[in-house]
């Protein structure tokens, strides 16, 4: 019970540390090279020299961009706090003009304790804004933009974008604008206008070298020695962690899992299910969690599917499969109907059924998203002639078929031929 | 979906209504806005807790599903990253989610995005959650809050969650640890997303998906956990914007064997049943697997099955059983032609989700066994004018001169001229043109001609034959055109035939019939209409 108790309370604690993204990335920050040190000096500097800035933090979704920038913020504000003021908005929130303005007011407002009003207008919104930063600049307190999904500010008419660096052009305002984008084009999303505002600085986030990946696992999973748990529980898990980490097998199954996404977002999410694998009972992370883990991550949906498909539905997939090897590209239930008529004319198979079941059959192709229409509009055409594609290759199908579990031996035949 | 499962909303609702039944309408309001204000315990099921075997023994076929849900549910007040479930329709998704969370007594907000069909909708439905605020008459069924946009609802959002758990937290504390006081488990808080699929076809160009992915992202609370339920498969999802993915868990199809456990559950007579299902379930199963339709089609055949019993509490021996056989074997085969048979009374246990699923009129109507039965009940100039939209969906529009011609039907029509082969292919190539097309469009006034000619040509033949059949004898032409544009109409809103599709040169609207040829065939033979004479064969 002792065991079991402290197994639940070692799972929480790496589970909790999984979703602190502060707590993942301080290992990262230590070499002078890497890319919290790069923000931190460049952020640094604008602050004590009172320049103005702007910033591109480019790199695939889940590479950690905002997470850095955030603990780099916060050891910022820990330095110097009266200095700095962040503002943040994202570009899934506030990606028209007026709601981003708002937001900015709103902020300001929160931040140097005065009355927000709801009914500002856009015009009264970025008056607002440009006279705060030119009040922030006299009293040479930085503002920090954080930009997140910049580049869907870089849709429209970039009015933010444009007021913003405008805004910065000039001697007395003091702000770095941070723009955090998984387009690697961002740049070139921007208006000549604003491009020319904007300083070209980039900062490129890279998938995970193999020692960065050793060094994550190592901070990530080992339990801490002297705090809250038992001193021989957790040397004991920590122990047996070891021997998985340097097992060649373990090494494989990370390997297969950054090959297919090398962020540190999916390691993060790999780990979290390894641990959440982990049986209270037997109290200690095994080869067997993180094998099973990627088993659960790794899923192919369309062999699932294919998996769900009843005996009739099959037949239909395979129909179609053989209307598109005859070159027939278009084709519509009503064709499916006739090949699967003369399959079963010449080969008489069993499962021959009414069309209004077959229909039934092919609304659940639908449903399952095997198949879908050609056309999304398809108004005052019923189900019967609209025109359909598969959404599956020959292979996905056929592999399908193999591992379906007791399928109709005349089904391969018919898609051999 | 089983009938346990029934949403949160729906449960708080009666409990609330249930309290104050008899009284009058003032002191109603009174007593909700006075002794019932739903509470922060009312965010998690309370009073009726499930065991964790009960858990596992109400869903067969579920065990594997349900612990790994549990799993990276993990233990009370450990964050976690998204879940998305999937897996076919009636599969227990839902109902599986919610028993759990009724398992764990841990607070949840569930939203379904059939219910709240639109982004302002769905946001204001987990406010007021959340806020603990009730539609009701007193504030005119008003919500907490007006919220319409994304950023909006990640501030509110936030402070109510940030309520929500203080209060949960000082719950716990003042409880001291003891469980006993019914409050709910933990200060961690889950959102669950149902019917997820539907959010994708709310506006095409709106980012409201990736939003909700990366909710998560943006609100940075550990505490709350998002849950994600959707018809389809992760892989549905991808867009151009992306979004981090949530931990994918699995609900496959049930199979044979699930399926067995699930409907025997339900029954009295479990052996009696069970050899119903030795001969049914394997046929049916090559068909479909889902459920709720196996359970429509089982519920009428097992009245049939045990038509020859007359004590159905008895244990069939093995000559019953033979004998049962017998009996009910010829109804297999063309029970499994069917297609969904309506009840008159209600009889599942397992309710068929007809009314969630979009079916038109005329698929229900379209079987042939529902016409052999039921025979339908149209007007006769009704039935006509289905007949003639028919025709002249099939026929093209340049024969309709010599086919309605004034000797009336087509025996003189003959074509004898020697297939070539270059013709047939020809053919071929025209006929799966046609199958492709599907039917074709034509404008009222061609419906009304060809209307009027074959009300006519019947005239003739009622007048050749001799044959008077007062159910027919309508006057010419005058009687059958006088509501014809009102039948039209109505023909419209049965869905037989289908308005839209106008020409772009020529402004008027354009229709379309979608009876198949057996239906018209079969309304031709009620009417005594030589239909066949009449259609355009390539």
């Amino acid at each position: 019970m002792g065991l079991q108790s402290d197994a639940e309370k070692a799972q929480s604690i790496i589970r909790s540390r999984l979703c602190n993204s502060s707590f993942v990335f301080k290992p990262l920050s230590d070499s002078p090279d890497s890319n919290y040190s790069k923000l931190k000096f460049i952020i640094s500097s604008s602050i004590t020299e009172g320049c103005n800035n702007s910033i591109l933090l480019l790199g695939p979704r889940g590479s950690g961009k905002l997470a850095v920038l955030e603990l780099v913020i916060y050891d910022l504000l820990q330095e110097h706090s009266d200095l700095i003021s962040v503002i943040k908005l994202n570009g899934l929130l506030h990606n028209d003009d007026n709601c981003a303005f708002k937001e900015i007011a709103r902020q300001l407002c929160l931040e140097h304790h005065l009355v927000f009003s709801k009914m500002a207008s856009f015009d009264d919104n970025s008056q607002f804004m440009i006279a705060m930063l030119r009040e922030c600049g006299l009293a040479h307190k930085t503002i920090i933009f954080v930009l997140d999904e910049f580049d869907s500010f870089a849709q429209g008419k970039q009015r933010l974008l444009y007021s913003l660096l405008d805004a910065m052009q000039s001697v007395t305002s003091q702000a770095v604008v941070i723009g955090v984008s998984c387009r690697l084009d961002a740049d070139q999303l921007l208006e000549k206008r604003v491009r020319s505002r904007f300083s070209h600085r980039k900062l490129l986030f890279l998938p995970l070298s193999m020692e960065d990946v050793q060094r994550l696992l190592e901070h990530l999973l080992f339990l801490p020695v002297n705090t809250g748990l038992p001193h021989d529980f957790a040397s004991q898990f920590n122990g047996k962690l070891r021997k998985v980490l340097a097992d060649e097998r373990f090494k494989e199954i990370i390997a297969s899992c950054l090959n297919v996404q090398s962020t540190i977002n999916n390691l993060l999410r790999f780990l979290f299910v390894a641990v959440s694998y982990m049986e209270p009972k037997l109290g200690f992370l095994s080869l067997e969690n993180f094998k099973n883990a990627l088993l659960s991550i790794q899923r192919q949906p369309k062999q699932e599917g294919i998996r769900d498909c009843s005996i009739l539905e099959l037949y239909i997939l395979v129909c179609m499969k053989r209307l598109e090897v005859k070159e027939q590209n278009s084709y519509n239930f009503a064709s499916v109907m006739k090949e699967y008529k003369s399959i079963h004319d010449s080969f008489h198979t069993s499962d021959y059924y009414a069309r209004n079941v077959c229909l039934r059959a092919f609304e659940r192709l639908l449903q399952r998203e095997l198949i879908c229409f050609t056309d999304s509009r398809g108004h005052g055409q019923s189900v019967e002639f609209r025109q359909v594609k598969l959404l599956i290759s020959f292979g996905e199908l056929q592999e399908g078929l193999k591992s379906y579990r007791s399928y109709p031996a005349i089904l391969q035949k018919l898609l051999d031929r | 979906m089983s009938k346990e499962e029934d949403s949160p909303v729906i449960r708080r609702t009666t409990r609330s209504s249930s309290s104050a039944p008899v009284k009058s309408n003032e002191t109603e309001i009174k007593k909700n806005a006075v002794t019932y204000s739903p509470t922060i315990n009312d965010l998690a099921f309370g009073e009726d807790k499930l065991s964790f075997n009960d858990l596992l023994s109400s869903f067969p076929g579920r065990h594997i599903q349900i612990k790994e849900i549990m799993r990276i549910l993990g233990p009370q007040d450990c964050p976690m990253f998204p879940q998305f479930i999937y897996g076919g329709a009636s599969t227990g998704k839902t109902s599986v989610v919610l028993q759990i969370f009724r398992h764990l007594n841990r607070p949840f907000v569930y939203a379904s995005c059939r219910t709240c069909y639109s982004q302002r909708i769905l946001f204001e439905c987990i406010l007021n959650q959340l806020l603990l605020h009730k539609k009701n008459a007193a504030n005119g069924y008003s919500s907490a809050k007006r919220c319409e946009k994304p950023s909006d609802f990640v501030n509110f959002l936030r402070e109510a969650v940030a309520n929500v758990t203080n209060s949960l937290k000082g719950n716990l504390g003042e409880l001291g640890g003891s469980k006993l006081g019914g409050g709910p488990n933990g200060s961690m808080l889950y959102l669950i997303f149902d019917n997820l699929e539907l959010v994708r076809e709310w506006d095409k160009s709106s980012c409201i998906l990736p939003f909700l992915f990366n909710l998560s992202n943006i609100l940075k609370m550990p505490e709350v956990g998002f849950i994600f339920i959707s018809n389809t498969s992760p892989d549905t999802y991808y867009s151009n914007i992306g979004y981090l993915e949530p931990i994918p868990v699995y609900f496959p199809e049930y199979t044979e064997e699930d399926l067995r456990q699930i409907f025997l559950r339900s029954q009295s007579n479990r052996k009696l049943y069970s050899s119903f299902l030795d001969i049914v379930l394997r046929p049916f199963c090559r068909i479909t697997r889902k459920v709720d339709e196996l359970a429509a089609a089982f519920s009428s055949l097992f009245q049939k099955y045990c038509e020859p019993l007359s004590d159905l509490t008895s244990v069939p021996n093995e000559e019953m059983k033979r004998k049962l056989f017998s009996h009910f074997q010829p109804h297999i085969a063309t029970s499994l032609n069917e297609i969904f048979w309506i009840l008159s009374e209600p009889f599942l246990e397992v309710e068929p989700r007809s009314e969630t699923m979009q079916k038109g009129i005329t698929r229900k109507l379209e079987g042939d066994q529902e016409f052999a039965e039921m025979d339908f009940h149209m007007s006769t100039s009704a039935k006509y004018l289905l007949i003639s939209a028919f025709l002249a969906s099939r026929n093209p529009a340049t024969l309709d001169a010599s086919l309605f011609d004034s000797t009336g039907g087509s025996e003189s029509r003959k074509r004898k001229r020697k297939a070539s082969e270059k013709s047939m292919e020809q053919k071929e190539v025209a006929e799966q043109e046609s199958l492709l097309k599907g039917p074709g469009t034509f404008p009222l006034e061609r419906l009304l001609a060809i209307f009027q000619c074959i009300t006519s040509v019947l005239d003739g033949y009622l007048d050749e034959e001799e044959h008077a059949n007062d159910l027919l004898k309508v006057g010419r032409g005058d009687g059958l055109m006088s509501d014809v544009l009102l039948q039209l109409s109505s023909l419209c809103n049965a869905n037989f035939i289908i308005k839209g599709g106008s020409c772009p040169l020529e402004t008027t609207t354009r229709y379309r019939s979608t009876i198949s040829e057996d239906m018209a065939l079969k309304i031709a033979r009620s009417l005594k209409f030589p239909l066949a004479n009449y259609l355009y064969r390539r």
